[in-house]
């Protein structure tokens, strides 16, 4: 009967050591990173900010897209919009597009950011920042340029006003584009 | 001396308005600050000061002073942020085996730690050995055992 009891609690002790086992190795293998260049960015479908519907990055495939990552309470987010907005008029006639992914914020506030600054490339909402989690997001803004097969040509860490990124974002839209 | 009077009262009315409005006890900024999350450094509101934390301080000091309930405040921040925004989980569903698993936990060990208390009380003294009756040896063998044991003394 003590024998039995004993197999028993080994058992379950080794069946404990073994879950919290497979939970490292389950966390450590599902650790998020930035996709790097010339892999394929992950997939996503997220609800515009504006409440019309929801956007899928799969429907743009063939197109090469901008991803912006911002977010209102962001500072340096506001001084890149203005350069953001410029360049999605100069881009768009050439089939490149711009989505904006709003992350961690209100939509309230990501919404009168979006007025303010008088932005009309789509916007999308990543409230729970899920999507931002699985391109390695760590501090907004960051963008990301995907070639016509949605491979990342691009990763910018930074505002694309930034002086060592306003060259390589423009380069970096037009090797997506061609 | 009467109007000053009249304009204080004017006043405190005003500004006591939207107070005695609430219909429940109005919560708390403080409160609410332990119970949310900061979404980007991951603390709880009241240990963070970044943007994102002073964004969502802002939203609740409005909400509460609009005279929302707690509820009513986190509720929309979970639909906004989604349900990790909230520092402990909901008691509903699957997130309920996140308050229960603790205490089985704590149970388990108590209820191994009290078996294991019993089963050591249990266990028997070792016994003194008792006086070798019989060294093994024959009569002859253990005579002469003594003879040769007695000249040393």
């Amino acid at each position: 009967m003590t024998r039995r009891l004993k197999t028993t609690a080994q058992l379950i002790a080794f069946a404990c050591v073994a879950g919290l086992l497979a939970l490292l190795v389950w966390s450590v293998v599902h650790q998020q990173h930035a996709p790097g260049v010339g892999s394929v960015a992950p997939s996503f479908t997220l609800r515009r900010l504006d409440g019309s519907g929801r956007v899928s990055l799969a429907s743009y495939r063939g197109k090469p897209v901008v991803l912006n990552f911002w977010a209102s309470w962001c500072e340096p987010c506001k001084s890149e919009a203005a350069v953001l907005e410029r360049d999605w008029t100069s881009y768009r006639g050439r089939g490149v597009v711009f989505l904006g992914v709003d992350y961690h914020d209100l939509d309230s506030d990501a919404r009168r950011f979006v007025s303010a600054h008088a932005l009309t490339f789509p916007m999308l909402q990543d409230g729970s920042g899920n999507v931002t989690s699985r391109y390695g997001i760590s501090q907004v803004p960051e963008t990301y340029v995907l070639n016509r097969q949605g491979r990342v040509v691009a990763h910018l860490r930074g505002p694309i006003t930034d002086p060592g990124f306003a060259t390589q974002f423009q380069s970096a839209i037009t090797k997506a584009a061609a | 001396m009467m109007l000053r009077f009249a304009a204080v009262l004017v006043a405190a009315l005003v500004f006591a308005a939207p107070a005695s409005a609430c219909a429940h006890p109005r919560t708390s900024l403080d409160y609410l600050q332990g119970q949310v999350m900061c979404p980007t450094c991951h603390t709880t509101l009241d240990m963070s000061d970044s943007q994102a934390a002073q964004q969502i301080k802002g939203f609740i000091a409005k909400k509460v002073a609009a005279c929302w309930t707690a509820q009513r405040i986190e509720s929309a921040l979970v639909a906004n942020y989604g349900q990790a925004i909230l520092a402990a989980p909901s008691h509903r569903g699957f997130d309920l085996l996140a308050w229960w698993l603790p205490i089985v936990g704590v149970l388990a060990g108590a209820i191994v730690l009290a078996f294991g208390v019993w089963r050591w009380s249990r266990r028997k003294e070792p016994e003194e050995p008792d006086e070798p009756t019989d060294s093994g040896l024959d009569e002859e063998t253990e005579r002469r055992l003594d003879d040769l044991l007695a000249r040393f003394d």
